[in-house]
C-alpha cells in the first residue's frame, strides 16, 4: 500500500508555532581548495528534487557575480558534478560562465560514466568516483558540526532570491521584501532588511540576525518565528534578533552584549539579572 | 554605435508598450533612426499603439524562417521618419523563437539604426528571456504600487545575473496628488527599494488613453501634454542630456491645496 501525501486546509490564520527546520542546501557552491577553487554541484539525492539545469546554471552566474574578485584572474576550477549528469554542451556552458569571471575550468570530478566521457572529449581532465560515497558525501551525511566558511554577498539581495548556506551568510546590501536568507548560522545585514530571514536553519537557537535597518517581513531563528509588528519606529538604529524563551526578541546592538546571555538549559537568551 | 535598450516590467499593464511607442516617436523627433521591435509573440501590441497595424505585412518569424528580408519585414512610421517597427507574429507563441534567433535579428537591426528598442513581454518566462539577450541596456517600467514594484525588483535581479547593468528606472502613472496626501508610494519610496538611477516621472493621464486608442503616440498627438513632455525629456537624457524633472504638482489640485503647498505646509 502506498501512502499519498495530503494537502490538508487548516483554517488558521496564525503563523505556525514552529518553522520547519532546513537542512538541506540546494545551492551550488565555490570553496577554496588549495591552489585552485572547487566547484560543486550538489547531486539529486542531496536536495531530494530534481534540479533543473537552466536553474544550476543561473545560481551559478548569481554566485560568481556577488563573490567576484574573492580569487586571482586565471585560478583553476575543478568542478566537482557528482552524481549529476552533464553534457559537452552543458560543460561548455559552465567553462565559459566561468572565464566570465576569470576562471578557468580545468578538471572535472564525477562519478558518472557519461559526464567522464563528455568532459575528456572537451579536454577537461578528468578524475572519476566509483560509486561509493567520496569523503564530502560522509560529511554531508552526518549532521555538521561546523559551519562552512561565511558567505560574504557583495550585493542587494532582490525579490525572488533565496540564498541559502551552510554557515553564515554577511550581506553588504539590502536584503529586499521578497528575498530570503536561509542560513545555519548568523545572519548579518549590513543595510536595509526587508525580506525574510532564517538563522540557525538547522536548529541552534543562539543564532542571531542583525541588520543596520529592521523592516523584516519575517523573521526565523531555528524553530522560531516572528512576523514584523504593525508598527515601527521612523527612525532605525542597528538591532539584533534573538530567541528568548518567550520567542524572538530585537534589541539595540550596542545593548545587546551588556544584557543578555545564552543559557543552554532554556535553549534561549536570557537577561544577564536572572541569569545569576 | 547603436544602442539596444529593453523596456520591461515583470508586472503587466503597466505601461511597457506605451512607453516604448512613445520614446521611439520622441527619439525620433530629435532626428535619431529608431527601430522597434516587439517582443511579445502572440499577444502583439506595439503595433496598435502605433497606428501601423493594417500596414503589417511580414513579421520577424517570416524573417527568421527566410520567407522574406529583414528590411521587407520593417514598418516604416509615415508620420516620422527614421521610426521603424519590427512587428511579431501573432498566431504563434513565445516558444516560437530562441535567444539566439533574436540576437541575430538585433544585431542585423543594430547596423542600421542608432537605437534598438525592444518591447519585452510581461512574465519572466522565455518570452522576457528573448526579449533581453540581445539587450546592453535595460529600461525599467514600474508604477507606484507595490505589487509592480516587488516585480520589477524580481526583474532588476535577473538583468543584473545576466550582465545587463545600465539599467534605469521609469516610474510610470505618478498621480502627484495622491502622493502628496500620503496614498500612494512616492518615487521616493519606489527608488529607495529598487536601487537604480532614475530617468524619468510620467504622470497619470487620460490623455494617454486617448492616445493609444487611437494609434498615435501621445508625444505626436499632444506635444504640449504632461506625459508627453516627460517621454521627450526621457529621450533627451538617453542621449545625455541633463534634463531637470517636471513639476508634476504644477496647475495641479485645488487653490486650498496650491496654497499650501505655496506656504510649505
Amino acid at each position: 500500500m502506498t501512502f499519498e501525501p495530503t494537502i490538508s486546509l487548516d483554517k488558521n490564520d496564525d503563523l505556525p508555532d514552529s518553522s520547519p527546520l532546513v537542512n538541506r542546501y540546494s545551492q551550488v557552491y565555490l570553496k577554496h581548495d588549495g591552489e585552485q577553487i572547487l566547484l560543486v554541484i550538489p547531486s539529486q539525492a542531496e536536495i531530494s528534487s530534481d534540479l533543473p539545469w537552466s536553474e544550476i546554471w543561473q545560481e551559478l552566474k548569481h554566485l560568481l557575480k556577488t563573490k567576484e574578485h574573492s580569487w586571482q584572474t586565471a585560478t583553476e576550477v575543478c568542478l566537482d558534478a557528482r552524481d549529476r549528469l552533464l553534457d559537452a554542451r552543458q560543460l561548455q556552458t559552465i567553462a565559459e560562465t566561468l572565464s566570465d569571471a576569470n576562471l578557468s575550468l580545468s578538471t572535472v570530478r564525477t562519478n558518472r560514466r557519461q559526464t567522464a566521457v563528455a568532459a575528456a572529449t572537451s579536454g577537461y581532465s578528468v578524475q572519476q568516483n566509483s560509486t561509493q560515497p567520496s569523503i564530502e558525501r560522509l560529511d554531508s551525511e552526518e549532521i555538521i558540526p561546523n559551519l562552512a566558511e561565511p558567505l560574504y554577498l557583495q550585493s542587494t539581495v532582490r525579490s525572488g532570491v533565496e540564498i541559502r548556506h551552510p554557515g553564515t551568510i554577511v550581506i553588504f546590501g539590502d536584503l529586499n521584501p521578497g528575498g530570503k536568507a536561509i542560513a545555519a548560522g548568523d545572519i548579518l545585514v549590513w543595510g536595509r532588511l526587508r525580506g525574510n530571514a532564517h538563522a540557525g536553519a538547522t536548529g541552534n537557537h543562539q543564532c542571531r540576525i542583525a541588520a543596520l535597518q529592521m523592516e523584516f517581513t519575517q523573521l526565523r531563528i531555528a524553530d522560531a518565528v516572528a512576523r514584523a509588528p504593525k508598527t515601527r519606529p521612523r527612525r532605525f538604529s542597528p538591532e539584533l534578533a534573538f530567541v528568548t524563551t518567550e520567542g524572538i526578541s530585537l534589541a539595540q546592538t550596542s545593548e545587546f552584549a551588556k544584557r543578555y546571555v545564552f543559557s543552554l538549559p532554556n535553549k534561549a537568551w536570557i537577561n544577564k539579572d536572572r541569569a545569576k | 554605435m547603436s544602442r539596444i535598450i529593453v523596456v520591461t516590467s515583470g508586472k503587466g499593464g503597466v505601461g511597457k508598450t506605451t512607453t516604448t511607442s512613445n520614446l521611439g516617436a520622441a527619439l525620433a523627433k530629435q532626428n535619431r533612426s529608431v527601430a522597434l521591435v516587439d517582443a511579445d509573440f502572440g499577444l502583439r501590441n506595439l503595433d496598435l499603439l502605433l497606428g501601423l497595424e493594417e500596414r503589417v505585412v511580414y513579421t520577424a518569424i517570416d524573417v527568421l524562417a527566410g520567407e522574406c528580408r529583414l528590411a521587407q519585414a520593417l514598418v516604416k512610421d509615415k508620420r516620422l521618419k527614421g521610426l521603424v517597427l519590427l512587428p511579431a507574429a501573432q498566431n504563434r507563441n513565445k516558444e516560437a523563437v530562441q535567444p539566439e534567433q533574436m540576437k541575430k535579428i538585433t544585431s542585423a537591426l543594430a547596423k542600421g539604426y542608432d537605437y534598438i528598442l525592444i518591447d519585452c513581454p510581461a512574465g519572466i518566462e522565455l518570452g522576457f528571456r528573448n526579449a533581453i539577450c540581445a539587450a546592453k541596456e535595460a529600461l525599467i517600467v514600474t508604477t507606484p504600487e507595490v505589487a509592480a514594484v516587488r516585480d520589477a525588483d524580481r526583474v532588476i535581479g535577473l538583468l543584473e545575473a545576466e550582465g545587463v547593468n545600465k539599467i534605469n528606472l521609469i516610474v510610470n502613472r505618478v498621480k502627484p496628488l495622491m502622493v502628496e496626501e500620503n496614498k500612494m508610494m512616492s518615487v521616493e519610496d519606489v527608488l529607495e527599494l529598487l536601487g537604480v538611477p532614475l530617468i524619468g516621472v510620467v504622470p497619470d493621464d487620460e490623455k494617454v488613453i486617448v492616445a493609444t486608442n487611437r494609434g498615435e503616440p501621445l508625444v505626436l498627438a499632444d506635444d504640449n501634454s504632461l506625459p508627453s513632455q516627460a517621454y521627450s525629456n526621457i529621450a533627451r537624457r538617453l542621449e545625455g542630456e541633463k534634463v531637470p524633472f517636471l513639476d508634476l504638482l504644477a496647475n495641479q489640485g485645488s487653490i486650498f491645496s496650491r496654497l499650501r503647498r505655496m506656504f510649505g505646509g
